[in-house]
């Protein structure tokens, strides 16, 4: 293997997190805080591993009753009608609206579910501390911060649905049980994608001793 | 630590030591921890609100779908349906749904569902939301303890709900009439209830309505309570012009029972829910004193039965008792002859009541064997009879008359008969007619044209006698006054016999015909009849005639010498 490429950390210095203050740390073990801002020092963000997989375990709770309690409740004269998302899914499926379906199942099954998997997919190739392929884990990584905060599109639709069709007593939307779960969902993927450190990804590339603890 | 990084020797801030404070376990686990136990708990909610499955079966199901059509109570809703199929056997549908929770109590297995569309009577719309939200189906629960989880639903709704204070009752009627399910009740023309159900009587021979009154007015229903169908107008002729009677317009477009307490049946025993009443067809009916059982009687008439219909009545003392319920030629093997049977029934109950010391609806029945005693004791010893009576002579329609005939001829009512034959005295018109031809018979008698010609010979014979005296006796009187004595003998022995018998037979006529006119007047004739009044004017005439013919006979009688000198003033012979 060849030289690896100098980092702030084989380099023996440690960056705040906060303010960007290049340090030396107090101790090889213990970083210490930061000079300037007093931000605890670390060579990694501390415990990403684990903080990561706990926020990917709670979006996955999460996810299941996301997905089977109802979303919406939608009172017309006629009849009450609960609607989880994948019944709104197959009602526009089969009422030919294929394409927002289409839109609704990807964007409130499949990217949900797809995040779960590449956070679990990453954390499981830092954890075994494997080379391969760094630059598309890290784009994947990327993709993730990137979609993140989009994915709150159902919980949107289904709050502007709901403070729209309000024709009482002829017709009323009300938001379902699923919806704080589905936005649960939604921000603990987001946690999990900001605890991850991505560097732990370039960290098997070099034999870095200065990972810390 | 090593400087040797190739980094430009700037001078690198150091990092201050940190004080350790670290947990054994990251406080982050608790967030799916947190996520896990909100998951549970709201599935466990669910669980816990989730109601009782059923299922439904219907005749029809009518705007019954699945996921769409709602269960209410109190126009609450409270379930909904999840599915509807046809049944095994393809003759009802099942309806399953999901109850909520809540109700769970109330699903016993009396429970009621029915599908509630809309529905317009002329007593008013209901269900009218059905419009708009489509059929649903109502709730009603039952009063069982029991749970139940299949039921089978009403096709009709039900006219009262259970939560309804008041009683049900049950009215016998011979036809349903006009009334309908809805059709309300009235008690001194409030509407107090209404018609919950009909359906024929399993006999078929009657029509069992079914009542619901409200509470409190169903405390006024005793044993003594009449009710009769109030559906209509009733017009009544009285002696302050005509009366139109009728409960409320409502009831004479969809029909109405009324009910009242006669004063005098007022204080009887209240009666037990569901208690059967007879239905009659009015007022007048339903207050007039109830019949009891009708028994049924064979009349045998032997002369015309033309005026008589079936249903005319059957009257006693001028009340009605019965009814006349079919009238027949009946071939007679005895006889070989075809004699008319009229068959009637009579409520004996009408002039029976009194007759047992009981209080008239005390005890309603007597034993048949004892009311037939009763009845053969009116017949043997008080000669009670049927007749045929007249009811108006304009119209000439009948009537069969009940009444004691103590002259009559022994007879009894035979009971082997089918009907019983009850025994009959000639009727009034048959008295009547022969009475009529006997008259008509004696005027036939009266020789009218004997006496014509009589009389026609005595004035004739008169005229000759008058003639004689004018042409030969008046000259020889004047010639010889010595004839007089002669011709004076002979008008005595000639003339006055003649004159006389003549008279005779006048005052015979005359007294023949007095004697009809009499006997007419007796048989009821009109007084004013024309020809009662033309043979009169001709009697009388007669008569006038005679007492001339008389007074002349008379006149010459007493002094013949008048046909010779002229009348002059009597003087002894
Ligand atoms: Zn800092």
């Amino acid at each position: 293997m060849t030289r690896p490429p100098p980092t702030a950390a084989l380099a023996g210095f440690v960056s705040c997190g906060t303010c960007g203050l290049l340090c030396r740390p107090a101790e090889a073990g213990k970083p210490g805080e930061c000079p300037r801002c007093g931000e605890p020092l670390a060579f990694r963000l501390p415990e990403s591993i684990e903080r990561t997989w706990a926020y990917v375990v709670a979006a996955a709770v999460c996810y299941l009753p996301a997905n089977l309690l109802p979303v919406m409740t939608t009172t017309t004269i006629k009849a009450t009608t609960e609607s989880t998302i994948l019944s709104g899914v197959i009602h526009f499926y089969t009422t030919g609206s294929w394409f927002l379906a289409l839109i609704v199942l990807v964007a409130s099954v499949i990217i949900p579910l797809g995040k779960l998997g590449a956070l679990a997919y990453l954390l499981v190739t830092v954890m075994r501390r494997s080379t391969g392929r760094p630059l598309e884990r890290a784009r994947l990584f990327r993709m993730l911060k990137a979609i993140g905060r989009w994915s709150m599109l159902d919980v949107f639709v289904v709050m502007f649905v709901v403070a729209l069709v309000r024709f009482e007593p002829f017709m009323s939307v009300v938001p379902g049980p699923g919806v704080p779960f589905f936005a649960a969902v939604v921000i603990l993927t987001i946690l999990a994608a900001d605890a991850f450190d991505p560097r732990l990804i370039w960290d098997p590339a070099g034999k870095t001793g200065g990972t810390g603890g | 630590m090593a400087e040797d990084s190739g980094l430009p020797n700037v001078p690198v801030p150091e990092a201050e030591i940190a004080p350790k404070r670290r947990l054994p376990i990251s406080v982050v686990w608790f967030i799916p921890l947190l996520a896990a136990l909100a998951g549970v708990g709201v599935a466990v909610q669910q669980y816990l609100a989730e109601g009782p499955a059923i299922q439904i079966s219907f005749r029809s199901g009518e705007g019954v779908e699945a996921g769409k059509t709602t269960i209410k109570y109190k126009d609450i809703e409270i379930g909904q349906v999840t599915g509807v199929r046809l049944s095994e056997d393809y003759t009802r549908i099942l309806v399953t749904a999901k109850m909520e929770k809540s109700v769970e109590k109330l699903l016993g297995s009396d429970a009621k569902f029915w599908i509630v569309k809309p529905r317009v009577t002329l007593s008013g719309i209901s269900g009218i939301g059905t419009l708009l939200s489509g059929n649903f189906i109502r709730f009603e629960p039952g009063t069982s303890r029991v749970p139940g989880r299949e039921f089978t639903g009403l096709e009709t709704p039900p006219a009262v709900t259970q939560d309804l204070p008041g009683r049900e009752y049950r009215l016998r009627a011979d036809t349903l009439g006009s009334l309908g399910v809805g059709s309300p009740v009235y008690y001194r023309r409030l509407s107090v209830g209404q018609v919950i159900s009909s359906a024929l009587a399993p006999d078929g021979r009657s029509v069992e309505i079914r009542i619901f009154l409200n509470a409190p007015y169903d405390k006024f229903v005793s044993s003594g309570t009449r009710f009769w169908e109030a559906s209509g107008v009733d017009v009544t002729a009285g002696v302050d012009g005509f009366t139109v009677q009728t409960e409320s317009f409502l009831s004479l477009v969809i029909g109405g029972i009324a009910f009242e307490t006669p004063p005098s049946l007022e204080g009887y025993h209240p009666v037990p829910d569901n208690a059967v009443f007879l239905l009659a067809a009015d007022r007048t009916a339903a207050l007039s004193p109830q019949e009891g059982e009708a028994d049924p009687y064979a009349l045998h008439f032997d002369e015309q039965l033309r005026g008589l219909s079936v249903g005319a009545p059957v009257n006693f003392m001028g009340l009605q008792v019965g009814e006349v319920t079919g009238i027949r030629l009946e071939f007679d093997p005895a006889t070989e002859s075809v004699g008319t049977r009229v068959d009637i029934v009579a409520f004996p109950y009408r002039f029976l009541r009194d007759m047992k010391k009981a209080g008239p609806y005390a005890k309603k029945e007597l034993p048949p064997g004892k009311r037939r005693e009763l009845m053969q004791r009116q017949v043997v010893g008080k000669g009670l009879r049927a007749q045929l009576r007249s009811g108006s002579l304009l119209s000439g329609q009948l009537y069969v008359a009940l009444d004691y005939f103590p002259d009559a001829p022994q007879a009894m009512i035979d009971w082997s008969g089918k009907p019983p034959r009850f025994p009959t005295v000639p009727g009034e018109t048959t008295v009547l007619r022969a009475t009529l031809s006997s008259i008509l018979a004696k005027i036939d008698n009266v020789p009218i044209t004997e006496i014509g010609k009589e009389t026609k010979e005595a004035i004739a014979s008169l005229d000759r006698t008058l003639r004689l005296l004018e042409g030969e006796t008046l000259p020889e009187a004047k010639k010889s006054f010595a004839t007089l004595d002669r011709t004076l003998s002979r008008v005595d022995s000639e003339i006055v016999p003649e004159a006389r018998k003549a008279l005779e037979e006048l005052r015979r006529a005359s007294a023949a015909a007095e004697r009809a006119l009499k006997d007419a007047d007796e048989m009821l004739l009109a007084p004013d009849a024309a020809g009662r009044q033309e043979l009169l004017d001709a009697l009388r005439e007669t008569a006038r005639a005679a007492q001339a013919v008389r007074l002349l006979a008379d006149s010459l009688e007493r002094n013949p010498s008048a046909v010779i000198r002229g009348r002059k003033p009597e003087k002894p012979r």
